[in-house]
């Protein structure tokens, strides 16, 4: 069965080279069947048979309730993590470990304390390419974009809460990855923090155009930023439904919310959920 | 109403510490005039400060002996403890072999191994040299080992996430995330460093306050005996404040 698969997506993926130029070839992140167990088969089961494909430059959420196996889900896409069954590719290749055109943002805003705002922005460049890009970079319109214009000196420890999920956000961004793997990244925040934050994540995400993937507990924010939302089952995690967004682009916090079709989802969301 | 001039001047926190202090040297000079205490077994505050004065080159020059000792014998402790301590942390066979070996050897008593170490390497500095080593290494090590296991799982699994290699990993993650407990550890090994040294002289020695401080007991010269043991712990002291200011720089608790 797992050999079969990885034979089609082998074929799938000369077929993505063969293209790879202009956008939206073939899916920029391939899910196919992927189960997970920890501890081994006899241990618990995290991810029951998931597949999805997700476009290139799409936005999509992965919902589901707490310990469902969707931060699971998200460190396997990053290389982070292993898993026993199924394929999962990104760009056409099996993933094994983590990838330079990936940009992961954690739960937590991953700063090093000692280290100003410059230097963490730069930190991804710096490790991945070495001092004298790092030393390159120009970070200006990334402070700009970010709102953090005149903080390039302050340190973690002197930032806000949302100043500092903003440069961890930043941080993988500078590098301008593909793909966006985002693990409830303002999960920690209070509302107002929180919507603003997703603002601008809109922002950036309709300038450049990037393949995000956003792990939420937020069925709100989910439809809100989203162009397709999976629902993730109670564990072990299985695919419940995948619920394509069709509200108009650009979206806005307060328009947006505001839209009949909004309510809609977020109570077909709900209920698949089983919150309603 | 108006505060005092002295309390602008100087804080609470230095006057409350100035009043303490004096009153607790006039009770000493005036309590061992009141109580006839003889002179050899506690001499008055102002003798000790004369016999301070009066010796003041013999203090400084043996200051000076010890002060070296401490110093040689506890960059050699930062030197060997801190990568011992990464080898501890990063090799898991050091960690079942080396880590219960320090552990045992912690566990001596150092003072018992004093006579012994002079009997290996004389009366000269290097035994004492070894004495201040030998009480400064443990703390660093441990210390410095709970540094490295002090690193955030979460900026570890950043750097994975960055595909950092061990070496990246180490010197810009792992190194810093230690350096905090490394200065704390410091702190606890610096005056232990001095102890080694005094104990070292105390034993074989012809030279150092240690030194200093035995024959002036041993001929009755108490007040001499006193400004040494203040010579000392200025030394120790002043040690400390300057780990303590150094420690400035390394201002981050990564948690």
């Amino acid at each position: 069965m797992v050999a079969v698969k990885l034979m089609i997506n082998q074929t799938v993926t000369q077929e993505n080279t063969a293209l790879a130029i202009g956008p939206a070839i073939g899916p920029a992140i391939g899910i196919d069947g992927v189960s997970k167990w920890y501890g081994g088969k006899a241990g618990v089961k995290a991810l029951d048979d998931v597949s999805s494909n997700i476009r290139d430059c799409e936005f999509v959420s992965i919902i589901g309730p707490s310990g469902c196996g969707k931060s699971t889900l998200l460190r396997i896409l990053a290389g982070l993590e292993p898993y026993d069954e199924g394929a999962v590719t990104i760009l056409g290749d099996a993933v094994q470990e983590p990838r330079d055109d990936v940009g992961v943002v954690f739960q937590t805003a991953n700063l090093l304390p000692w280290l100003d705002v410059a230097a963490n922005l730069k930190l991804g460049v710096e490790i991945r390419q070495g001092r004298a890009a790092a030393q390159a970079q120009d970070i200006a319109p990334m402070v700009e974009t970010l709102g953090l214009v005149g903080f390039e000196k302050r340190y973690p420890h002197e930032l806000s809460g949302g100043m500092r999920h903003r440069v961890a956000i930043g941080q993988a961004l500078i590098s301008n990855p593909r793909v966006l793997l985002m693990d409830e990244p303002f999960g920690a925040l209070d509302a107002l923090t929180r919507d603003r934050l997703n603002m601008e994540l809109l922002r950036i995400w309709q300038k450049e155009r990037k393949t995000v993937v956003l792990i939420t507990h937020s069925i709100a924010e989910a439809v809100l930023l989203s162009d397709r939302v999976l629902v993730l089952s109670d564990r072990p995690g299985r695919l419940i439904k995948e619920v394509a967004i069709d509200l108009p682009r650009p979206r806005d916090p307060s328009t947006t919310r505001e839209a009949p079709e909004f309510g809609d989802y977020v109570v077909e969301l709900s209920r698949l959920m089983g919150v309603v | 109403m108006a505060k005092s001039v002295v309390a602008k001047v100087f804080n609470r926190k230095i006057t409350d510490a100035l009043i303490f202090f004096v009153i607790l040297g006039l009770v000493w000079e005036y309590g061992v005039k009141f109580f006839g205490i003889k002179s050899y077994l506690l001499p008055p505050l102002s003798d000790i400060g004369r016999a301070f004065i009066d010796s003041r080159d013999a203090l400084w020059t043996h200051s000076l002996i010890t002060l070296g000792e401490v110093l040689i014998g506890f960059l050699f402790a930062v030197l060997l403890g801190v990568p011992i301590a990464a080898i501890i942390y990063f090799v898991p066979f050091a960690k079942r072999t080396l880590y219960p070996f320090m552990i045992a050897l912690q566990s001596i008593p150092k003072i018992g191994l004093a006579p012994i170490i002079i009997v290996w390497f004389g009366y000269g500095l290097t035994s004492k040299v070894i004495m201040a080593f030998l009480f400064a290494f443990f703390p660093i090590v441990i210390s410095t080992l709970g540094g490295f296991a002090s690193t955030p799982a979460n900026l570890e699994e950043h750097f994975r996430a960055l595909k950092a290699s061990p070496w990246v990993t180490f010197w810009r993650l792992r190194a810093p995330s230690a350096l905090p407990n490394f200065v704390d550890g410091c702190k606890v090994a610096m005056p232990l460093a001095v102890i080694g040294a005094i104990v070292g002289e105390f034993v074989g020695s012809n030279t150092g306050l240690g030194n200093l401080i035995l024959l002036a007991t041993g001929s009755s010269q108490t007040a001499l005996t006193f400004a040494a043991l203040l010579a000392v712990t200025l030394l120790s002291l002043g040690l400390f404040y300057i780990i303590e200011f150094l420690g400035r720089y390394v201002w981050w608790r990564s948690s």
